[in-house]
């Protein structure tokens, strides 16, 4: 769930980097994190088996541009794609406001697409919301593998729904497509927090206030 | 789910004033309020070797989160907090609410109990401040889709 701050002009996103095991979800961070000017990020955490597998999620903050003087911070997300994590996932998944659904996409990953694909679906769910109301980008990854599926197949299996969703191609080891697709799902939140402020805004029939700037010198972090 | 997503600027006050006042009694080195999903909503102190606060706080969701749903399948109806004991400092994570959690880290100064005694109170000052926010409505920032496409580079390079 996004969060205003009007004391510290912010405002937050979470994305979460969605998919089945081995797709390349840590791969997108680990490329943000080297490419993102240092002034402009945190450290790249990841909670990892020693094998280097996911164990509870890889976590990596974000400043990105101002808009009208508030700063935008987007947090992302990894989940464990490992079948048995599960419960795991339904945890990273809490106050989710994007999601970059990475496939793999070689022809013997795509039933385990499909099973990711199903799972986000149902850990959004029981959370009580849903991909109609949780803006998502599909990432389909692996694109330089030699046994990859075409990507109007990955379409057909990924992105059929009514209401389609952008959808992107990704070598994320050598970050071919992962800026790309971070900028989407980032864009689209903006857009539906600037839409559902414009209609809060309509719906109250008064222009939007100028925060109380008296005060907008308090510091928000007495430290 | 409770919905809290505008933080004004005297609820940021408030917050900063039951947390200053919390710190000072229970002799703690720092606090945080967050919400489930990670975020910041509040912070005062110091943190030890100058944590990202950031970092903390996604970290702190997830240990409490785990532990929450580890207690519910152990068949505890709920798990109101969580106790890290380290060696120089520790941690003591409390729900304030289903959706919002206060992180306190303190040192050899204090103790324990002291700590969770007075966060009961801070959690109830804390409380009374977020459920002011949910139940007020609120004017978010306006800005444009002409504003977001004006902004060509999301993240520097």
């Amino acid at each position: 769930m996004s969060i205003i701050n009007y004391a510290n002009k912010e405002i937050q996103f979470k994305i979460v980097y969605y998919g089945p095991a081995l797709c390349g979800k840590t791969t997108n961070l680990a490329h943000i994190h080297n490419q993102v000017d240092d002034t402009n990020k945190g450290e790249l955490v990841s909670l990892a088996t020693a094998a280097d597998r996911t164990l509870f999620f890889d976590f990596l903050p974000l400043n990105a541009v101002t808009i009208k003087g508030f700063k935008t911070k987007f947090q992302l997300y990894t989940v464990p794609g490992q079948v048995i994590y599960n419960a795991t996932r339904q945890l990273v998944l809490r106050s989710v406001d994007g999601v970059v659904f990475v496939a793999d996409s070689q022809w013997d990953k795509m039933e385990e697409n499909v099973e990711s694909f199903k799972n986000l679906q149902d850990n959004l769910a029981r959370q009580g919301t849903n991909l109609d109301s949780v803006p998502y980008v599909l990432q389909y990854n692996k694109r330089d593998m030699p046994n990859v599926a075409p990507v109007h197949y990955l379409e057909y299996l990924l992105n059929n729904r009514t209401r389609r969703a952008n959808s992107f191609v990704a070598v994320a080891t050598n970050g071919q497509g992962v800026f790309t697709t971070l900028n989407a799902i980032s864009r689209l939140l903006l857009q539906k927090f600037a839409r559902e402020a414009e209609e809060t805004v309509t719906k109250h029939q008064r222009p939007a206030p100028t925060p109380n700037t008296a005060l907008s010198g308090i510091a928000a972090n007495r430290r | 789910m409770n919905q809290m997503p505008i933080m004004t600027i005297q609820a940021a006050e408030r917050l900063l004033n039951a947390l200053e006042d919390f710190l000072e009694k229970a002799e703690a080195d720092y606090a945080m309020i967050i919400d489930r999903g990670g975020m910041i909503l509040s912070q005062q102190g110091e943190l030890p070797d100058n944590a990202d606060p950031d970092i903390v706080a996604a970290l702190s969701a997830g240990s409490f989160a785990a532990t929450r749903e580890l207690a519910l399948r152990v068949g505890e109806s709920d798990c109101a907090a969580l106790y890290q004991q380290g060696t120089n400092s520790h941690i003591l994570i409390s729900a304030v609410d289903d959706d919002v959690v206060l992180i306190t880290i303190f040192g050899r100064q204090t103790t324990v109990g002291l700590v969770k005694f007075y966060s009961a109170k801070a959690i109830k000052r804390i409380g009374a401040v977020l459920q002011e926010l949910r139940t007020t409505k609120h004017v978010g920032v306006l800005f444009t889709k002409e504003d977001i496409s004006a902004a060509e580079n999301l993240f520097a390079r």
